[in-house]
Parts: C-alpha cells; structure tokens; sequence
C-alpha cells in the first residue's frame, strides 16, 4: 500500500504538474486551427489591448511572448546550423519588460489603435484578469511555468467553444489574421488542387484515352466529322489486322517472344551486374575509385548515338574480326552482362547510393562470422535491398521496352515490339494498304497506328497497374536521394 | 592470408567492380574514344567498308584536323541554326519543367484523398514517354486536332494569355516576353509528358524531409508559402540540381532533338566524320554549360549533413 501511495503523493512534485499541464496544452493544440471557425468578432475587440492591458498583467507571466510575423521568419534556425540568422531575434531573454503582447513592431496598427481603443476599454482588465497565461497563443512553447495552475480556468468546465473564443480574445492582431489566413487557405486549397490535379491528370491521360477510342473504331468514323470522342461502329477489326501487320501471331522472329526474351533477361543481367557493381563502389575503398566512378557519371551522361558507330564497328568485327555479332541477341546481352546496358550508369548510381545507406555493422558482423566479401553481399546485402532491387529491374524492364534506339542499330532482321512499332507506318503500308481497292486516306490510317501503339504499351499498362506501389513508394526507399 | 587486410578489401573492390570495368572498356572506353578520333579525321580517311569502319586513331589525324568543325560552324546549312533553337528550347523547358515538377510533387505529398490514384497518373509518362509511342501519338493528335488536349492549350493560348498580358501591359513593353509564355502554355502537353522521372525523384526527396522539422516550424505559426521557401526548399536543393541535370541531359539525348536528328542523318549519309564532330561539338556546349549552371548551383544548395 505504501507503494502506491508515494507516487500519489509524489503527483504534487512540480515535474508532475508540469508534465500534466503540458498534456492539456497539448490536447488544446489540436483543438487550435477551429478556433477562428468559431469565432471571429474579436478580431476588432482585441486591438486595444495592446495599449494598456500589459500594465495589468502580472510580472509573474513569463516574457515569452512575440508577435507571428516575427517568429515565422525564422523558421530556419530548427535547421541545426544551416544558417545562423543575422537578423534580430527578439530574444525572450533580452527583454526586461515583461508587457510584450504586442513587444516591438508598432507596424501601422499604430494608426487604427487609438479609435479601437476608445471603442472598448472595458475589455482589456477582463481579458488580462481571465487569463494572464495566455497573452498570446500557446503555439509557442513556454518553458518554465510558475503559474500552471491558472490553467484550470480556460480547460474545464468550459465548452470548446466558449474556450476558444477566450484565447482568441487574447491574441494579438497579427496572429488572429494568421489563423483567419490559414483557415482561408485551407478551405480553398483542396478545391484548387483538385482543379489543378485533374486538368493535369486529364493532360496525362488524353493520349490514352485517344487510343482507347481510336484503336476499336471503324476506320469509316474518321471521316464522320461528328464523331470525335465516341465512336459509332465499335470494332476488334482494326486491332485483329494490326496485330497481324506487327507479326505477332508469326512463329519464328515474333517480335513479342522477341522483346520479351531480350527484355526480361537483359533486365535480369543488368540488374545483377549493376548491384555487384554499385556495391564494389559504395563499400569498398581502393585506388582510382573516384576515377572510375566520374566514369560511371560519363556514362549517363554521354549519349548512345555518339557512340553507336564505333559500337557497331566492334560488334561487327567482335573478336579481331573473327565473329559477326550484328542481329544477334548477343549485342544486347553482352553489354548487359557486363553492367554496360541500356542506362547503366544510372543504375550504378542508384545502386551505389542505396547500399551506402545500409548500416556499415550489417557486414561488419558477416565479417566477423567469417563470411566472405561476396558471400555477405550475396547472404546480407541483397536481402536487405530487395525492394530497390525490384524498383531497378521494373525500370529496367521500361527502358529495355521502350528502347528502340539500340535495337535500329544493331537489329536488321531480328524485329522487336518498339522497333515494329516506330516503323508502324511502313509495315502498315506494305501489309494492308498495299490493295488497288484499298482506298485509305493518312487521316484514316491514324486508326490501326492507335491501335498498334495501344497494342504495344499494354503489357507495360499491365505492369505498371499490377506494381504501380513498387514503381512509385519503390523509388523513395530506392536511394536514388541522398 | 599474408596480404593485410586493407589491402585484401581494395582487391575485394577492384573484384566486385571487375565485370563493369571490363564491360566498360570494351563498349564505352574504346568507342567513345574512337568516335572522338572520328570528328578530327578527314572523310576520305574514314572509308566504310565490310566491316563497319577502317580504325583510325589520333596518330592517323591529317594537317587540316579542324576541318570538321570549321564546315559545322561556318558552312553547314542547318546546324548552327539548330544548335541555337534546341539550346534556346533547353534554356526555356528546363527551368520549367523543374518548377512544374516541384510543385506537382509538393501537392502529391500531401494528404488528401485518391492521392494513390493521382500519383499513378502522374507517374504513368515514366513508362510510355521513353518509346516512340509518345512521338506517334504526339504526331496523331495533332493530325486530327481533335482533342481536347490541343483545344485545353489552345484555349490559353489565344485568349486568356493575352488578354492577361494586355492587362498587366506587357503587350507593350516586351514581345518577346509574350512569345515565351505563348510557347511554354502550347506546350502544357509536352511539358508535363516529360516531367514524370522529376516528379518522381523532387517526391522521395520531399519524403526525406524530417517530421520534426515540419512540427517546429507549424509551432513557429509558419504560412505553408514560408514552410516551403524555408523547409522545402533549402531540403529538396540538392535533388533540384540532379533534376536540372537529368532534364537537360534527357532533352539532349531524346532523338527528336534537332541537332541530334541532324547527326543522324549525316550518320545515314556515310557522313561518319562530320557526324562525329557535330555531336561531339554539341555535347562539349552542352557540358560546358551545364558544368557552369551546377557551379552557380551549387552556391545556394543546402546540405543537410556536412
């Protein structure tokens, strides 16, 4: 019994007050951004305060206030050491003064003071003998507390309410017309954002929507100037014919199971290679690092058409002209075998900064347990990396997708879906517009060009719906910052 | 065993980075020094033959090595004139294309509700706008010019654009002033097409920002103008200059460039020298320009640790 009364007794100790009145000015903190909602009259009724009010506030209340206008141009200082502020911050400690409801700045309230202050004298003893604690919002941390106790008056017994419409009466006039400002802002700022949101969503998804409504239309409808978005004669003709025009019902040189064995492999090698590669880089310490790793920033940042004509030479006379490597698959996988592929250097990077950010005793401990470099990263390393692992391999598999560059240079026959679709128009020419009777005009053709380009991005539309989570929250955790 | 053990983790690391060494040599050193050597060489030195292309080296460079160069600039048709729009385009859509993506990432870190289906949206360019579906359909919604994107820009273009700039009487002070908005509103499309990977990365950098720093300034009575001049941004700096970086080395590359088109052509013409000495004169302008932006840059950044 003892022990459970000595903490009852010790509540009295002034850390326990202070920790109980900290609570309940915390739970009015969240009840704060209504207040103005409530109230806004004393706005006007406040003003006079400033003027002679602070004579009547008891020394005891601590200097602790300043006016908003000041204090929210400093916010930087809560950036430890990032810039020390040159400008006078009024300084609670410099004050002797204890009235600073309204401390420095006269600002040009100075003018309308006097006329509000004739208008209501009365309010200032009341509002100063109600609550001496709060002259101003108690959104500024008040350090040493003699007079918690005053708190009972405004937390209880009172409705919401009636407390608000207090506090707000002891404000100065700049904070009320900042809490006014913020309400005004967040009462507006959804509907703008919604506005601005949805224009720009619209922009975004106009080309699929274009495509959506192109691709399954007769191509008669094109010349119906009354149809633009909606079409009259829904169709899987069009579709049906591109898709054989691409020859992705073909059985050798499909450029589906083409693209799809080059990507996912090529993807799987770069994504392997790059990781080992990024790790070398961001863990270990040797000679002409710094040397090798500006090679890496050159590598992203030299196009591959500087560098395609050389590249071809080399893949055509590869092994001292031994082996003619062009419209072999090679091409694509050897590079990526070796961390040279589509975009590398960008994936070294993100690997590099991702595993400098793993904790350093993670394979320190693997050390210790006997483990070997590789078999750490192999055993450690990438299990912890594993969503930036994911992360990488769907871009990868994007860029590898999209590509057509690399592909025009060093394909001939070999057909992938981008270099089919990029050349689209040809195909379409020689496979179904090459009839006497087939009388098409370039307005019509427009049709089965939708509907390739439909064809060809639904497989990543497919990708990105199943792991949009992975593409967009993947990133964040990925490194690529910091 | 015997080797000690600093010694034995630098060999660790040449071993892990080995493959991409090899790699690099053999697919990025070798051709892009060679294709360096291209654009010093004369024509008749470069002759194509079965296998590609004679090796020339810079040993084999002739008395007139300039030659290339001096044509680019002083006597091709086209290449000054290109060089000087595409600069002139990177210098408007860049700084655009950062502003656009900050805020559009600023509003998709906040909290309100679909903000999973709007990042979905916002990130869908990511995938489509590298391939040439982009270009295709690009060039489709301009043939029918029926869609509501063209007439969504056009209504700014023509009326409120205007109508807004004789208001504030700029009409009268600087045409050219007009003409760059006039340009940047037509090319809303383009601009928030091209915008995705930026959106994405100012957003993880927006996400590193610590909590604590937006509690202490929320208890300071900050304006959400002043978090973000003071909080936002001195922490998203450093990604505003990888951004900067990533857009202008992504407009530089994209094959639509003009310059780069051109290149291409020469390169179809047999051209390989010539070719060689525009590319490699427009991506010496590039970095020279960009090495001085990043320097300017790289005054106002903040850095969180060191």
């Amino acid at each position: 019994m003892d022990k459970n009364m000595s903490p009852e007794e010790k509540k009295f100790t002034l850390e326990e007050i202070m920790a109980e009145a900290e609570a309940k000015r915390a739970a009015r903190r969240t009840a704060d951004p209504e207040a103005p909602a409530v109230t806004t009259a004393p706005a006007v009724t406040t003003a006079p305060a400033d003027s002679d009010a602070p004579q009547t506030v008891t020394p005891a209340a601590p200097p602790v206030s300043r006016p908003t206008t000041q204090t929210t141009a400093h916010i930087i200082p809560i950036i430890p050491q990032a810039a020390p502020e040159p400008q006078a911050v009024p300084d609670p400690q410099a004050e002797p003064e204890p009235d600073t409801a309204q401390p420095v700045e006269p600002v040009p309230d100075s003018t309308s003071e006097p006329s509000a202050d004739a208008a209501e004298p009365a309010e200032a003893p009341r509002r100063s003998l109600s609550d001496p604690d709060h002259p101003v919002s108690d959104h500024i941390p008040d350090c040493a507390k003699p007079d918690v106790h005053e708190e009972h008056h405004v937390g209880e017994g009172m409705s919401k309410k009636e407390a608000m419409r207090i506090r707000m009466k002891n404000m100065n006039k700049q904070e009320i017309a900042y809490l006014r400002r913020k309400q005004i802002f967040e009462k507006c700022w959804p509907v703008f954002r919604f506005l601005i949101l949805f224009g720009l969503g619209f922009v975004i998804l106009t080309p699929l929507m274009f495509m959506l409504s192109y691709g399954f239309r007769e191509n008669a409808d094109m010349n119906d100037p009354t149809i633009i978005w909606i079409p009259r004669h829904l169709t899987l003709r069009i579709m049906k014919q591109t898709i054989n025009a691409m020859g992705l019902t073909h059985t050798s040189n499909n450029p589906l199971i083409n693209t799809l064995v080059l990507n996912i492999g090529c993807s799987i090698c770069q994504v392997v290679t790059c990781a080992i590669t990024g790790y070398g880089f961001a863990r270990f310490k040797f000679k002409g690092r710094n040397l090798l790793f500006g090679i890496v920033v050159l590598m992203i940042l030299v196009p591959t058409q500087i560098i395609s004509i050389p590249l071809y030479s080399t893949f055509r006379n590869f092994l001292f002209g031994t082996v003619n490597l062009i419209d072999n698959m090679l091409v694509m996988y050897l590079p990526a075998l070796t961390a040279n592929g589509i975009r590398a250097g960008l994936m070294i990077f993100i690997f590099r900064q991702f595993f400098r950010g793993l904790p350093k005793e993670l394979e320190d401990a693997a050390y210790l347990d006997g483990c070997g470099p590789f078999k750490t990263f192999v055993k450690v390393m990438v299990p912890n990396a594993a969503s930036s692992f994911l992360t990488v391999f769907l871009f990868s598999i994007v860029w590898y997708w999209n590509d057509y560059y690399v592909a025009s240079s060093f394909f001939t026959n070999t057909k992938t879906i981008s270099l089919v679709l990029k050349n689209l128009d040809g195909i379409l020419n020689i496979e179904i517009f090459n009839n006497a009777n087939a009388n098409i005009s370039a307005r019509e053709k427009i049709v089965w060009l939708e509907a390739g380009c439909l064809i060809s991005i639904t497989p990543m539309l497919i990708l990105y719906a199943c792991l949009q989570k992975h593409f967009t929250e993947g990133i964040e955790r990925s490194g690529i910052v910091g | 065993m015997k080797i000690p053990y600093e010694r034995r983790k630098s060999l660790y690391g040449y071993g892990f980075i080995s493959i991409w060494l090899i790699g690099t040599i053999l697919w990025f050193l070798i051709p892009l020094v060679e294709s360096l050597c291209y654009c010093f060489m004369d024509n008749a030195q470069l002759k194509p033959d079965v296998g590609g292309m004679n090796k020339v080296w810079l040993w084999n460079v002739g008395q007139n090595w300039l030659t290339n160069f001096k044509y680019a600039f002083a006597a091709d048709p086209q290449y000054k004139q290109n060089l000087i729009s595409v600069l002139k385009d990177t210098a408007l859509t860049t700084p655009m294309i950062l502003i656009f993506s900050l805020f559009i990432a600023v509003i998709l870190n906040q909290e309100f509700k679909g903000r999973g289906f709007a990042r979905a949206i916002f990130f869908l360019p990511v995938i489509i706008a590298t391939g040439p579906v982009y270009n295709i359909i690009n060039g489709n919604i301009a043939t029918t010019g029926a869609d509501s994107g063209a007439q969504f820009s056009t209504l700014f273009e023509t009326d409120i654009v205007d109508q807004l700039l004789e208001f504030l009487g700029v009409m009268n002070i600087s045409a050219g002033l007009s003409e760059v908005i006039n340009s940047v509103v037509t090319n809303i499309f383009g601009l928030v097409w091209s915008s995705g990977i930026q959106i994405l990365i100012f957003l993880a950098a927006l996400q590193n920002i610590p909590v604590s720093a937006k509690e202490a300034a929320s208890m300071e009575g900050a304006t959400a103008w002043e978090y973000f001049w003071k909080i936002t941004l001195p922490y998203v700096s450093p990604m505003i200059l990888a951004n900067f970086i990533y857009t202008v080395i992504d407009s530089f590359t994209k094959t639509d460039n003009l310059v780069m088109a051109r290149v291409l052509d020469k390169q179809l013409d047999w051209d390989y020298a010539f070719a060689a000495a525009m590319a490699w004169s427009y991506f010496a302008i590039v970095m020279v320009v960009v090495g001085i932006i990043v320097m300017i840059i790289n005054k106002f950044i903040f850095y969180e640790v060191e």
